[in-house]
């Protein structure tokens, strides 16, 4: 079967900068695939070009063997930032993915119902951003994205704000919801061991000029819960990648600090 | 939904719950910050100043007050400085709006533009107002005039400030669904410039009534500008302290009514 997501001699410079360079990658459907790397290593470069939010400079992206150009309704990103607008409810942000499509009927609403159930927002539909918690506005955040029952979700290292505890439930009922639909799943994160838990596969990527190091293939059962990351295996999969990008990443906090 | 999470929305309906409490201890200590002003005013026009040339007490200006409802004088005045402010206030928005967006939509627009509004906004323009007298007469229009050139530049200002300073991030959210240009405008730019568009407005209305009254003063024949320019002139203190005290519970009563429609319209700024 032809890959969901194919990506071939993908590079992207701004001006001097060589962002990324030659990433060849077939991702199949219902694959969750995590990619992390230091910073300045393109991950989030790369997740906005296979939005189509950013044009690559040379290369392609093929989603069901068509190219991708701009941003349409077969991909969801789910922002870093909830990016959800102060003056609409719960809801009305949820939905609003339909409404730029042009299509809002009963259907469309009544599955923008369902998905704010199924990330745990029953109840709160008439609310506005204001009265949430961080973590529940990443929860609407995400429903906004699967509203448009996308192809593949693109997550840009949506927990990222929230606090450890807040993170973990997040990663937990990420993996429910995701075990309820198998969308392929595209998830840029710097945290190795959420990676590690998430992921079908693990894309690792270096710096100077951003490229994929190598792709680590993570096989502990699912479904996964919160206990898995106290097992040898997974601590064998997290101490196998933080070796692939140390020095990377050294090299980066000493950049940094200059 | 974590314990966590239910904890922080029924936290924030707690901090809700306590501003209700609070509200009315807040009111009383403003009523009672009013009242001593008023009792201090009182006491010392009669046992410091006690000139009736120079200062009228409370008592008397709300007496006057009393007075000049009664006979309908100051229907007859406020009447008049209303209809000036309304209609200058109502078409410096409308003209200030218009031209906020075409500012924000054109770089040519803008270009154009800028140096004027710049240049007016920081300009006095109620020292024309004797200018727009002799071009309009004493009646409605000269003031009409002032009020316009008034208030319009905060108000585009602000809208050109709204649309232009949109959230890049909001914009490039609406933009991942595939959302075309006019519907970035119309799902973001355009509601996120409304807290600022207001914002203008409200500028506008203290502007607005310094340049009736203001103008008033310079040759009128009705307005409350008239109504303190004539009791100055006749040295009738109670009457030119009544003038002003009507002018400020306008001025008061308007911006108040103000921020009633703001937390209205645009809840989401007032956290």
């Amino acid at each position: 079967m032809a890959p969901k997501l194919q990506i071939s001699r993908l590079g992207k410079s701004f001006g001097e900068l060589q962002a990324l360079r030659d990433i060849n990658l077939a991702i199949e459907r219902g694959e969750f695939i995590a990619v992390v790397g230091p910073s300045g290593c393109g991950k989030t470069t790369f997740l906005r070009i296979v939005a189509g939010l950013e044009p690559a400079s040379s290369g392609e992206v093929e989603l069901d063997g068509r190219a991708v150009k701009r941003p349409g309704g077969d991909r969801g990103f789910v922002f870093q930032t909830d990016n959800l607008l102060p003056w609409r409810t719960v809801f009305a942000n949820a939905i609003i993915g339909r409404e730029v499509a042009g299509r809002v009927g009963p259907a469309e609403r009544r599955r923008t119902l369902e998905l704010l159930k199924l990330v745990g927002l029953e109840g709160f539909e008439n609310y506005h951003p204001r009265q949430l918690s961080g973590g529940m506005r990443q929860r609407v955040n995400l429903a906004r994205a699967l509203a448009i029952d996308p192809q593949v979700l693109l997550m840009d290292e949506p927990f990222s704000s929230l606090d450890a505890q807040t993170r973990e439930i997040m990663q937990t009922e990420l993996m429910r919801i995701w075990e309820a639909g198998r969308k392929t799943v595209l998830f840029v994160t710097h945290q190795i061991d959420e990676a590690v838990f998430l992921a079908d596969r693990v894309l690792v990527f270096a710096r100077r000029p951003g490229r994929l190091r190598e792709s680590v293939a993570i096989e502990l059962a699912r479904p996964r819960t919160l206990a898995i990351k106290r097992t040898a295996e997974f601590v064998r999969y997290v101490d196998h990648i933080w070796r692939l990008i140390e020095d990377d990443v050294r090299a980066s906090v000493i950049e940094e600090k200059v | 939904m974590s314990g966590v999470e239910r904890w922080a929305v029924q936290r924030a309906a707690g901090s809700r719950l306590g501003w209700r409490i609070g509200f009315p201890r807040l009111y009383l200590a403003g009523a009672l910050s009013v009242l001593g002003g008023l009792l201090l005013w009182e006491l010392a026009s009669r046992f410091v100043v006690a000139n009736a040339l120079f200062l009228a007490a409370p008592s008397q200006i709300f007496a006057a007050i009393a007075a000049l409802a009664k006979s309908g004088e100051l229907w007859q005045h406020m009447s008049i400085s209303a209809i000036e402010f309304a209609i200058g206030y109502a078409i410096a928005s409308l003209l200030g709006v218009i031209i906020g967006f075409a500012m924000a939509e054109s770089a040519v627009m803008k270009r154009v533009l800028q140096p004027w509004i710049s240049g007016l906004y920081a300009t006095p323009t109620i020292a024309l107002a004797p200018l727009f007298i002799l071009w309009l007469g004493i009646g409605i229009w000269s003031k009409v005039l002032v009020v316009i050139f008034l208030v319009l530049f905060p108000v585009t200002i602000n809208t050109e400030a709204g649309l232009r300073t949109t959230s890049e991030r909001l914009i490039e959210m609406l933009r991942s669904f595939g959302a075309t240009p006019r519907q970035i405008f119309f799902k973001v730019s355009l509601p996120s410039a409304v807290p600022f568009i207001l914002a203008g407005l409200k500028l506008g209305i203290g502007r607005g009534l310094i340049g009736v009254v203001v103008a008033e003063l310079f040759g009128s024949r009705a307005g409350l500008g008239r109504l303190i320019a004539q009791s100055a002139d006749a040295f009738n203190m109670p009457d030119l302290f009544a003038g002003v005290i009507v002018l400020a519970a306008a001025g008061i009563a308007l911006t108040a009514g103000f921020g009633w429609l703001e937390n209205r319209l645009v809840p989401w700024t007032k956290d």
